[in-house]
């Protein structure tokens, strides 16, 4: 009771006031889904025969991160500005963008970052590991056998190099012509190769005699002498002197400086990449070509974008003929071909065909080349036949004889597909192949090789073999429905300024003309990055728990499983699915 | 994605929503357009329950929680308190569901903003009464079920344009904005700050609970919403000058019902009928916007 005249007194306004977080509720525990950051395969590494972390390529291109992006080329090819050039870059055709717009220009990208390096004349860093006591005998410096001393090298292996002719390069040197390999990007990416230590010697072709002379000096040999002879056209009259010219040698005797005046109508006959270099070659030096091939334009064996720009230049295509007869006649020679049907397609297979009866042609030409293959040019080079005594790998074939030193037979001689960059991957898979066989033996080159696969294979990652940060990559191959498109928007695919048609058919010129940088950039940055991390930050932005956080880790943010409560909003709104959900165990 | 989120943020883990909860998201890009100069009004609704029990709170701002029908009465007062004071640089916001909105605490809303009082009152729609148990509002769509529109008897009403309608009050700015779209969100929140007056802000929140959606599919539907047309982006200025802020991909409705249990039961010509429905909403939008937007 208060006294009758005492002040009035209100009572205290009691509002009960929070003094506490909610940070003592682990939330977690309400969680029976468990986020994670789990990174994955892009498709476009699986598919290219290097296994190039394409989808990272991609990303540090985006950031501006030019050299860094050409160091991991670097890690897994060392011809980025071959390839980027004359690669039939099979990693674009199973691209998931393509199921979006368009497929990233990969290659045009690969070919950019060469030639910013070369601008700045670079020299990249790269991980080599301390000298090995053996010394490793490569024949032939042609992709396969400079990759193969390129891995060995950089594995802490002396490397000597043989090359029977005055330059190193193989074909790129003396058959793919400039207007598609420009000399200079060849030459820039031998000598970065001689700076990691290769040491190529020109001008020794080895004989029959030289795996004694080598014994004791080298304990193991990389053949890769590619297929140096052509294989003749064998029909009534094609022995006539002059009847026929071998292909790959008009093309090396371009290169070599020769360039002979050519008119009127020539036939090529042939559908791979040496017919139609051959078919354009002789266009710009004044001919008419008529390419000749006895199945259709899509069994060529040629890639089509070649063959495209080859019709585009004016090159005549005749499918469906094949050659059956040659004599002479009084403006150079006449060429009977016979007409040929498809009879059926076996899957995956180039058509089968079979002569019309009664289907004869006769047509004048001047010239006759012939471009349908080639072979060792010694026999003694033909790798030997898969058994006893020989292991066959993806792209190469192990084999020892004797008391002899162990020999792998790369490139050209047993790929599978007679390309550049298949050739590197023999390279780079002989390399990794010996280096397991000297550390572990033999039985162990099989498996070790196996857990250096790029998701599901063939394609070999040299970084995984260092044991670099790209071992954590889950083998799943992203698939384009588990990209969240949401966070893209359509882009059309750079179309990379080139020389017009009239400018090209007159020289050597290189086509395709450089892009810029913020082309690069823009070309990168449509790349989904599939599986992979960019930092994008959708997974903290979008948690209504605030359970992600940034951290100075190469992951950048961890999840704090304290407070998860596992709502899986993160995973789907990670627009690349770098992350995965997976069930609690039950504890 | 522009919007960086600090690493230290004005909300705490531990809040008690359920996983996924829309507007959970929703606070988090408020507040980062906010700042911590705020004091939060916040009616009952699922945030009464989110911020915490007594005596935790999961905002790093003063909260108070006031009765349902009263957030925009409380903010008036508290501006007034505040100005006695002369503190003019604290924000005052009223954080209220769709229930509290268009419902129960409209007619302290309408007054408040007619007397275009200095606040901003942002309401989470989550399309109904999400915390007593799903019962409809006034804002729930048209085919929804709930509890208190079961079977047969789905929602046969349009959803409450309130926009619209705090348009219609002449206050100097509103918007709607989404969970899916933080950039648009935060940038709104910073230009409804730097107004005075009235301030509204619509925020569609997704409520995996109340819709019957998987939790983690929260963000993508109120993205679908925006993409669909059933909830455009746009902001009234003075009431009458309209800004659409996307153009949406144009998803088809259906997308949209199909991934939520609460329109399960709607058939096809249903969800025909509802894509007129929100084409003739998208056109009005469109004539009020002034344009055929060349967007
Ligand atoms: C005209 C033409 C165009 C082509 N275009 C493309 C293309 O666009 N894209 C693509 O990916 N692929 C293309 N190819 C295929 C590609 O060039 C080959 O698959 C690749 O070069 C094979 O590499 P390699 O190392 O096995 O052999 P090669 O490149 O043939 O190199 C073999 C090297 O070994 C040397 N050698 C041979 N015998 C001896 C010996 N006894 N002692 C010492 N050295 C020896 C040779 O002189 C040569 O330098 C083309 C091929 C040709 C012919
Ligand atoms: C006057 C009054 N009536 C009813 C309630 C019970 N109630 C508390 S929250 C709520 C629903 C709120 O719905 P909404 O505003 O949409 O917010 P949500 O829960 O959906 O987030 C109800 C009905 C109350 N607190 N006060
Ligand atoms: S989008 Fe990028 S990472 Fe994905 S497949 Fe294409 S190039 Fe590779
Ligand atoms: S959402 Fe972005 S930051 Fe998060 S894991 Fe995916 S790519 Fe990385
Ligand atoms: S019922 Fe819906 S709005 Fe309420 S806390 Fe749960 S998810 Fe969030
Ligand atoms: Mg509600």
């Amino acid at each position: 009771m208060s006294p009758p005249h005492a002040p009035t007194e209100y009572p205290p306004i009691l509002i009960p006031r929070s003094f506490t977080t909610t940070e003592g509720n682990k939330t977690g525990s309400w969680r029976f889904l468990r986020p994670r950051y789990d990174e994955k395969t892009a498709p476009c590494s699986v598919a290219c025969p290097a296994g190039e972390d394409i989808g990272r390529i991609e990303m540090l291109v985006t950031q501006g991160l030019f050299k860094e992006a050409w160091e991991t080329i670097l890690l897994e090819n060392p011809f980025p500005g071959v390839c980027g050039r004359v690669c039939h870059h099979p990693c674009e055709a199973v691209c998931n963008r393509h199921d979006f717009d368009e497929p990233i220009a990969i290659h045009v990208v690969e070919r950019f970052l060469a030639d910013m390096a070369t601008r700045y004349d670079l020299r990249p860093k790269l991980p080599k590991l301390p000298p090995r006591p053996e010394k490793v005998a490569v024949v032939g410096a042609g992709p396969s056998g400079l990759a193969a001393a390129y891995f060995l090298t950089r594995l802490g292996y002396r490397c000597h190099v043989f090359e029977a002719r005055n330059e190193p390069g193989g074909i790129l040197r003396w058959g793919i012509p400039t207007y598609r390999l420009p000399e200079a990007v060849l030459k820039n990416e031998v000598v970065l190769l001689e700076a990691q230590g290769v040491e190529i010697l020109c001008g020794k072709r080895m004989e029959m005699g030289f795996l004694e002379a080598l014994r004791g000096e080298y304990a193991a040999v990389f053949l890769g002498c590619g297929h140096g002879r052509a294989r003749p056209l064998v029909v009534p009259g094609s022995q006539l002197p002059g009847a026929c010219t071998d292909g790959l040698q008009f093309l090396e005797s371009i290169r070599l400086g020769f360039s002979p005046q050519l008119k009127g109508t020539v036939a090529v006959i042939g559908g791979g990449n040496t017919a139609v270099d051959v078919a354009r070659s002789a266009l710009r030096l004044g001919a008419r070509p008529i390419l000749i091939y006895r199945r259709r334009r899509g069994d060529m064996p040629a890639f089509p974008e070649e063959v495209e720009m080859a019709l585009e230049e004016g090159v005549v295509l005749h499918e469906l003929r094949t050659p059956v007869h040659i004599e002479p006649s009084p403006s150079g020679w006449s060429l009977t071909l016979q007409t040929m049907e498809p009879v059926g397609q076996p899957e995956g297979l180039p058509a089968e065909v079979r002569p019309i009866p009664g289907g004869v042609e006769r047509m004048a030409v001047e010239k006759i080349f012939v471009a349908i293959g080639g072979e060792p040019a010694d026999a003694f080079f033909a790798p030997p036949e898969v058994g006893a005594g020989t292991l066959k790998l993806g792209n190469c074939l192990l084999a020892w004889a004797g008391d002899g030193p162990p020999l792998v037979y790369g490139g050209d001689l047993t790929v599978e597909i007679q390309s550049v960059v298949h050739a590197v991957a023999s390279g780079k898979e002989g390399a990794m192949a010996l280096d397991v066989l000297f550390r572990e033996g033999l039985e162990a080159v099989e498996p070790i090789l196996a857990s250096c696969r790029v998701g599901p294979g063939p394609a070999l990652s040299m970084e995984v073999f260092l044991k670099g940060l790209r071992c954590r990559r889950n083998a799943h191959v992203v698939k384009y429905s588990e990209i969240n498109t949401d966070h893209f928007t359509f882009a059309p695919r750079i179309a990379p300024p080139r020389l017009l048609r009239e400018e090209r058919i007159h020289g050597f010129a290189e086509i395709p003309l450089k892009i810029s940088a913020n082309l690069a950039m823009q070309e990168a940055g449509r790349c989904f990055h599939c599986g992979l991390c960019n930092q994008c930050d959708n997974c903290r932005l979008f948690c209504p728990e605030i359970a992600i956080h940034r951290e100075e880790t190469p992951r950048g943010r961890r999840i704090d499983y304290d407070y998860c409560k596992g709502c899986g909003i993160c995973v789907v709104e990670c627009p690349r699915n770098a992350m995965s959900l997976e069930e609690e165990e039950a504890s | 994605m522009k919007v960086e989120l600090p690493d230290h943020e004005l909300m705490h883990s531990g809040h008690v929503g359920c996983p996924g909860c829309g507007a959970a998201v929703a606070m988090r890009f408020l507040l980062n357009g906010l700042g911590e100069k705020t004091v939060m009004v916040i009616p009952a609704c699922c945030w009464s329950i989110i911020a915490g029990p007594y005596p935790q709170s999961t905002l790093k701002v003063p909260v108070l929680h006031t009765a349902f029908e009263t957030g925009a009465a409380v903010a008036t007062g508290i501006r007034a308190a505040l100005d006695v004071r002369g503190e003019r640089d604290v924000t005052v916001v009223t954080w209220a569901g769709d229930g509290g909105t268009f419902d129960i605490g409209f007619q302290a809303l309408s007054g408040a903003v007619e007397r275009n009082e200095d606040f901003l009152y942002v309401c989470y729609d989550n399309e109904a009464y999400m915390n007593t148990g799903i019962q409809r509002s006034s804002s729930t769509p048209y085919g929804a079920w709930t509890t208190t529109t079961p079977g047969r008897d789905w929602k046969k009403m349009r959803k409450k344009n309130i926009v619209e309608a705090l348009a219609a009050h002449r206050i100097p700015y509103a918007a709607t904005a989404s969970i899916a779209y933080p950039d648009d969100l935060v940038a709104k929140v910073k230009k409804a700050r730097s107004i005075r007056g009235s301030r509204f802000i619509h925020i569609f929140s997704s409520c995996p609970t109340g819709w019957r959606i998987p939790s983690e599919l929260s963000i993508k539907i109120a993205r679908m919403a925006v993409q669909t047309n059933i909830f455009p982006l746009y902001e009234v200025e003075g009431g009458v000058r309209y800004t659409i802020n996307l153009k949406p991909k144009g998803y088809l409705v259906k997308e949209y019902f199909r991934l939520q249990g609460r329109f399960s039961h709607l058939t096809e010509e249903d969800l025909d009928q509802i894509q007129e429905m929100v084409e003739e909403d998208w056109e009005l939008l469109l004539r009020k916007a002034g344009t055929m937007p060349s967007l």
